[in-house]
């Protein structure tokens, strides 16, 4: 069901126009953006690293806007109950829909890399060219399951997408995307060591630069776990709170 | 008087109706919170990319905060009647359909001077930046410069919503493109001179370049002139928002294609 889901979810998400428009063009314009600052700031060997950054940071917003609007949409589409009323666990059924929004969050990623590629020549030179790939599909799966716990508390806000708003910028800052943790003040560094988008977006720098990719491959496993526990129980209480207050359509 | 009237009264109206928040936490979230990150996240980057300095980043960021308000505000003045199904309702109206969304712009330019001035306030107590105070009144003036151009600039997308279907994706996607061509987060001199072409001729990037020259505390006749570009460049797209409303609606009109989604 999880599998057949996702496949639905995804396809129905790359059907749409505006989807497959802010994954492509946006992250892209933002790879432009951070290519010429590192190359302004005399940081020419790390234009690969500049566009994976990038390109994380796509997969992010894709996540974060399309577990905030998936809900909504549902909501909108009327078919929010038919979710919640099916014989199976919340959980069953949302979770595809946020993964989905990792998997076509990938086309940031690989958008930003082939437009590195064509317009400025960067070299996919990967240290651990086997370990990205497994490094980006572990990243998409756990933001996926972090997507869900985002989704567990969207459902009971009608301006879901005003709370993904707030949230795009902070998690591009502090999981270190693209500014290093080093620059950042000390006192993030516990929050930045909460999230699964600072330990995916290490695997995959670690996977361009070179670095022991897998440890951090199993934190961000580890971590998004812990959010998928914690979403499946949120999803669960939210939902029969909202059964409880009539408040499923309306909230 | 009246067509101040319908200016002034009928903006904050249509302000008010569509402005889709319901919650002061989530328009304090949606729109001082998420551009404030948006120029911490710049400011940090470029202290380790040592691009520019604080200042380079905190004030040039803070008058391009203004346009998260304005240009998505501008876009939804047109965009979200058409959305709500009121849209016949406006181009029914015996009044100027120009002054009526100029009118729109005012509130949202409004709304963005005053992101501006908070990021800028809240960044500079956070990351240690002195601004001297003589130059506060010169940096009002070039914010408002900005963030009034911009709000023209998204009038001028939400027109292209009369056409289009989902103008959103043009909203966004020119969101992203400020950030770039602006010179706001890479200096001029470090983009493709026809990135710079295309620059000069978007919102933002003179009030940016004003405000920076007010900082380091050059006072306002030095900023005066790219003030001046500045609302030269609002003006440009206050026109031709308005050209583009009138034929999109005669188009709308020919077509009977006004309310198609």
């Amino acid at each position: 069901m999880l599998m057949v889901g996702t496949l639905m979810h995804a396809k129905h998400l790359s059907r749409s126009p505006f989807e497959i428009a802010i994954s492509l063009v946006v992250p892209v314009v933002q790879a432009v953006l951070a290519v010429y600052l590192f190359r302004s700031g005399g940081e020419q060997d790390r234009l690969l690293q500049a566009a994976v950054g990038a390109g994380l940071m796509g997969v992010w917003s894709s996540v974060l806007f399309g577990s905030g609007g998936a809900i909504q949409n549902q909501r909108w589409q009327g078919t929010l109950e038919m979710i919640m009323m099916a014989p199976r666990r919340p959980v069953v059924v949302i979770l595809p829909l946020t993964i989905a929004t990792g998997i076509t969050g990938t086309y940031s990623l690989l958008a930003t890399l082939i437009w590195g590629r064509v317009l400025f020549g960067i070299r996919l030179d990967f240290a651990h060219p086997y370990a990205f790939p497994v490094a980006a599909a572990v990243c998409i799966v756990a933001l996926g399951m972090f997507g869900l716990l985002l989704a567990s508390t969207f459902v009971l806000m009608r301006n879901a997408n005003a709370l993904a708003n707030v949230l795009e910028y902070p998690v591009w800052l502090v999981s270190g995307m693209l500014v290093p943790l080093t620059v950042l003040p000390t006192w993030t560094g516990p929050i930045a060591a909460a999230l699964p988008t600072t330990w995916g977006a290490r695997a995959l720098h670690e996977a361009t630069t070179g670095g022991p990719v897998w440890p951090s491959v199993a934190m961000c496993l580890a971590i998004s776990g812990l959010c998928l526990a914690l979403g499946a129980a949120a999803l669960t209480v939210v939902e029969r709170r909202a059964r409880v207050t009539a408040t499923l359509a309306l909230a | 008087m009246s067509g101040l009237r319908l200016v002034t009264v009928g903006g904050m109206i249509a302000y008010r109706a569509l402005f889709n928040w319901t919650r002061p936490a989530l328009f304090v979230g949606t729109l001082f919170i998420g551009p404030l990150f948006q120029l911490l996240f710049f400011a940090y980057l470029g202290r380790q990319l040592r691009v520019g300095d604080d200042q380079f980043f905190l004030v040039g960021n803070a008058v391009l905060t203004a346009s998260l308000a304005c240009v998505f505000g501008g876009t939804m003045a047109v965009a979200n009647e058409r959305r709500f199904g009121t849209l016949g309702h406006v181009l029914l109206s015996p009044r100027s359909r120009t002054a009526i969304f100029w009118g729109r712009v005012l509130p949202y330019a409004g709304n963005g001077l005053l992101i501006s001035v908070f990021t800028l306030t809240v960044a500079s107590l956070m990351l240690g930046l002195r601004i001297p105070p003589a130059a506060l009144p010169g940096l009002a003036l070039a914010m408002a410069a900005g963030s009034l151009a911009c709000g023209f600039f998204g009038l001028t997308l939400g027109a292209l919503g009369l056409r289009f279907r989902d103008v959103f994706v043009i909203s966004n996607v020119a969101v992203a493109v400020l950030l770039l061509l602006t010179g706001v987060n890479v200096p001029p001199g470090d983009l493709p001179q026809w990135m710079v072409t295309v620059g000069q001729g978007l919102p933002i990037t003179h009030a940016a370049e004003a405000a920076r020259m007010l900082a380091a505390g050059r006072g306002l006749d030095a900023a005066a002139p790219m003030i001046g570009r500045e609302l030269l460049v609002g003006a440009v797209y206050a026109i031709v928002a308005a050209v583009l409303l009138k034929f999109f609606e005669a188009e709308s009109r020919r077509r009977a294609s006004l309310d198609t989604l």
